[in-house]
């Protein structure tokens, strides 16, 4: 028989087992960094800039209020708290605003900040919206636009002055980031947007990013000097998971992952029936809606593929066409409400139903599409007036597993009308490139953005003032925030004439124009208002605040909740050392809260014992693979020539 | 072994090689919108005019634009990335594919030896238990795409057992207080892709061996080592696996061509920062120089195994030497 290759083949196996075997139990404890606390969040979101005005993602707004303090912050309801100003006096005449700057406080690399870095920033601001230009992709100058701010001064390194044109308190609710100006003096409006702002970030916020890796995961350090409560976090990682969600929910199912922002409603429900873990699903401020590139100008190599989104009757006609009860019960399981207008129910002070509700009906939809002269041809395909077969482009972020479906309920309506649809996920920053129009090109280097899409798929996240969601309809908008390219006379005049609105009725009269504008206009389909759900474990830390109440603890407004965190395993510790006061006002404590140093490794399945034994199993591995290679190799290739043939 | 036989297969392959390139040039300048567009998205001013200058792309295609691409191709300059703002494609393809090989490579070895070693075995003892049992496991494997089993793999041995972390390379942020300790925690993260890899791989190369082994053993020379009255050890070792090894040669350098396909998907469940992952970042990106620079990497190295596996096969079979 053949006794030597039978043998061979167990003692291959065996070795293979063995080296396995000893593999195994060595992981769990492998490289857990003991030393530290680190909280770890992930999110669908891939980070697309760590430079603050090249940010279109609310992970984006997450790391730059992680990295920077706002002059002023969002408290637990939203309500103004101490930023990089200490405190603040509004004049008697409401134009005027002293701000007080913390005496001694230092960025993240022990330089001082001051006054002076506030007016820097604001100013750098306040120049740009003067020139009529953006900042980046514009997301965060209208904040200091619609704050009226004339003037910004630092008399003294502790105190800043800001001035503005008519009175309102929008100062103190501005998403904008001060800045250090010795690492970003020397940047110009022209200049900014190619800043890539490197780790490490130096800032006065709570954690600051020492290390980013695209695709990947973004870490953030805790500031040696900040200034407000210390939260038990040393460390906060967040974890990206672009078109991996089901690897995302797997991590945090395992412990890998302390907070998870959006599973999907299918993996929601079986997560929050876990033990140890918090999940919250709160009304969002904000929607998902299809926007319809209205662009009016024809736009070289790129631009709609069909005149037709220009027309509202057509885009009305094709609003009729989307069931939005169908998409809240089969795409989000009942995890939102349907949407209409750009000013979600969670503006209670604000939302209005729109006059001219739509019903959904295909029916209704058809004879729209013919009366406004859109008719069939005899393969059934719905024309333009062109002549042209109508297909429409949909484009989504590949962040967000519910947009795949909608497109595929969509594109099954649509269907019905003879209109095809082409539905393709994007990279989030690729996708907000490819939708802005010539309007955002530097001048001198045209034809760098050409709005080539029919259909945005995607949603906004609102802010405690709903101006920014109003603002995304505004004429001005078109080069920055439009995604719809939607332009409108009588809207503009609404938008500042309800942001200058002397009292609150007043606004919401306003307000309730334009909403009916956009929705009987139909620059957007607002499908609906999806629930931010976010899921959380409670092993590790504790302490966990929603902002507002029926919010969310994480990817809330500015990044105070970070600071509340306290050390789950500390707190029933009889180690004396390990009883964090929860600390209710952000002031100047340096109380030294639970040093994780004092306390055992935080727990998992992890044997701690033996760090040589992976690397034992690892060599035993590599040489089982190599002997194993070279022995079965060299028998079956000497073969021929083998000098023991009788 | 025949140096001409060698000087052949060499020749093809630079030929090859040459014609990736060329269609690379082609591809990406033929793509709608000027190619600097294409090419230059997303850089800073500066280095876009830098680019124009170093690639012709503001001169004719054919030669200025094709000179300038081959030389800046041979020196390793293949643009800059649009998603990973400020690097370098060679960076960052640089950076992506050590985890890859590692995870392949060692993948392969894994499958050559096991698959292989069952297939010839269940071959040999046609009929037998290993064979009865291990052509039917072979068959599920072989028909079982990657990314089941590695969700399987997944959910059973990190979201339940927790052995394993469920992705990454490293744990992130972890300091080590030394090498070994920094490898343990490699090897934790690789096991699963690796096991991964493996299975997937295993199932195909038993089948081929086995088949290729009973084929081998109606040969008339295994009937003359027979009657010439060797051990059947001897037959299966000196005459049997050797012949039955050529097939295999060619189908383990074949797949070294699908390896990404299997990379794609294995490395996105795992999210295992490798060329698999980088390819579904740069389309989703649209970043066309990383793309490029991943289509001729895996070109070359396509033409580079089959160089290998000629030549293995000339070391291995006399006959095709000439």
């Amino acid at each position: 028989m053949s006794p030597s290759f039978r043998r061979r083949v167990p003692r291959l196996l065996a070795a293979v087992a063995l080296a396995a075997s000893l593999v195994l139990p060595a992981s769990a404890g492998a490289a857990r960094a003991a030393d530290k606390l680190v909280l770890r969040v992930g999110t669908t979101q891939d980070l697309d800039a760590m430079n603050p005005f090249n940010t279109a993602l609310l992970v984006g707004y997450e790391v730059f209020t992680l990295n920077y303090d706002m002059l002023v912050g969002f408290g637990e309801n939203l309500e103004p708290i101490p930023g990089f100003a200490a405190s603040w006096t509004q004049s008697t005449d409401g134009l005027t605003w002293t701000f007080k700057i913390r005496p001694g406080m230092k960025w993240s690399d022990g330089r001082p900040a001051t006054s002076e870095d506030a007016r820097w920033t604001l100013q750098f601001v306040v120049d740009a919206v003067k020139a009529g230009k953006s900042i980046g992709l514009g997301y965060l100058d209208p904040y200091v636009k619609n704050a009226a701010i004339t003037t910004v001064s630092a008399p003294d390194a502790e105190t800043l002055v800001v001035t503005t044109s008519r009175p309102n308190d929008r100062v103190l609710s501005m998403f904008v980031p001060i800045l250090p100006k010795h690492v970003w003096g020397s940047q110009t409006i022209d200049t900014i947007a190619d800043f890539t702002n490197d780790v490490p970030v130096v800032g006065t916020g709570p954690y600051q990013a020492v290390e980013w890796k695209a695709g990947q995961y973004a870490r953030f350090t805790r500031n040696p000097n900040w200034w407000g409560n210390r939260g038990a976090a040393d460390e906060v990682d967040l974890q990206f998971y672009p078109d991996a969600t089901d690897t995302m929910v797997q991590a945090f199912k395992k412990g890998e992952l302390d907070y998870i922002r959006n599973p999907t409603a299918d993996q929601f429900d079986q997560l929050k029936t876990l033990p140890g873990v918090t999940a919250v699903s709160a009304p969002g401020n904000g929607f998902s809606q299809l926007a319809f590139n209205c662009y009016d100008k024809d736009i070289k190599g790129g631009g709609a593929s069909t005149k037709a989104l220009r027309d509202p009757a057509f885009r009305d006609a094709l609003a009729y066409a989307v069931d939005k009860q169908a998409l809240v019960d089969k795409v989000l399981k009942g995890y939102g409400t349907v949407g209409t207008t750009q000013v979600p129910p969670w503006h209670t002070k604000f939302h209005v139903e729109p006059t001219n509700l739509r019903t959904f009906s295909i029916e209704t939809a058809r004879q729209k599409l013919d009366a406004a002269g859109y008719v069939l041809n005899d393969q059934g395909q719905r024309l333009d007036k062109q002549g042209k077969a109508i297909t429409l482009r949909i484009y989504f972020p590949n962040s967000n597993a519910d947009y795949p479906k909608v497109a595929q309920f969509v594109s099954d309506w649509w269907g019905q009308l003879g209109i095809k649809v082409k539905a393709r996920g994007y990279d989030a920053g690729t996708l907000t490139d490819i939708l802005l129009p010539p309007e955002a090109d530097e001048p001198g280097a045209p034809g760098k953005y050409t709005a080539n899409y029919d259909i945005e798929l995607w949603g906004w996240v609102g802010d405690p003032d709903p101006n920014s969601l109003l603002e995304i309809f505004t004429t001005d908008s078109i080069g920055s925030l439009s995604d719809s390219q939607f332009s409108n006379a009588r809207y503009d005049e609404l938008f500042t004439l309800q942001n200058e609105a002397a009292t609150l009725d007043a606004r919401k009269g306003y307000m309730a124009e334009m909403q009916n504008i956009v929705y009987d206009q139909a620059p957007y389909v607002i499908v609906y208002n999806d629930n931010e759900l976010h899921v959380y474990r409670t092993d590790r830390f504790t302490n966990w605040h929603n902002q507002p109440a029926d919010g969310t603890p994480l990817f809330a407004n500015g990044t105070y909740n970070y600071t509340l965190l306290q050390d789950a395993t500390a707190t029933p510790a009889p180690t004396p050392t390990a009883t964090p006061v929860p600390g209710e006002t952000p002031g100047p404590s340096v109380a030294p809260s639970a040093t994780p140093a004092a306390t055992p490794a935080p727990g998992g399945a992890g044997g701690s014992g033996g760090d040589m034994l992976p690397l034992l199993a690892g060599g035993g591995i590599l040489v089982a693979i190599i002997a194993l290679g070279l022995l079965v190799w060299r028998r079956s290739q000497g073969g021929p020539r083998a000098p023991e043939e009788e | 072994m025949g140096g001409r036989y060698l000087a052949r297969r060499v020749l093809q392959a630079i030929l090859t090689i040459t014609f990736i390139i060329l269609l690379n040039f082609l591809l990406f300048r033929m793509m709608p919108g000027s190619p600097e567009r294409v090419l230059a998205r997303n850089l800073p001013e500066a280095a876009r005019a830098q680019l124009l200058v170093r690639w012709g792309l503001d001169k004719p295609l054919i030669p200025d634009q094709l000179v300038a691409y081959v030389s800046a191709t041979l020196q390793g300059d293949l643009g800059e990335s649009y998603k990973f703002r400020g690097r370098s494609v060679v960076d960052v393809l640089g950076e992506r594919i050590w985890p890859t090989l590692i995870l392949f490579g060692l993948g392969e070895v894994f499958a050559i030896i096991l698959g292989l070693g069952l297939g010839a075995y269940s071959g040999w003892r046609r009929g037998g238990a290993v064979d009865y049992v291990g052509n039917g496991v072979s068959l599920i494997l072989y028909s079982m795409p990657y990314f089941v089993i590695g969700m399987a793999l997944l959910i059973v041995f990190s979201t339940s057992l927790g052995w394993f972390p469920t992705s990454g390379m490293y744990t992130i942020g972890a300091s080590y207080s030394g090498l070994e300790q920094q490898l343990a925690d490699f090897l934790a993260h690789l096991a699963l892709p690796l096991t991964t890899v493996a299975i997937g791989l295993i199932g195909q190369y038993s089948i081929l061996m086995r088949s290729s082994i009973i084929d081998t053993l109606t040969e008339d020379y295994v009937t003359t080592a027979r009657a010439k009255g060797l051990t059947e050890g001897r037959i299966l070792r000196s005459h049997a696996l050797p012949n039955a090894l050529l097939p295999a040669v060619t189908l383990v350098a074949i797949n070294l061509g699908y390896v990404i396909a299997g990379a794609i998907t294995v490395e996105v469940v795992f999210n295992w920062p490798g060329i698999g992952t980088l390819t579904v970042i740069a389309l989703s990106a649209r970043d066309y120089p990383v793309l490029q620079g991943i289509f001729l990497l895996l070109s070359v190295s396509v033409v580079l195994a089959n160089l290998v596996a000629d030549i293995l096969y000339g070391a291995l079979d006399p006959r095709v030497r000439t």
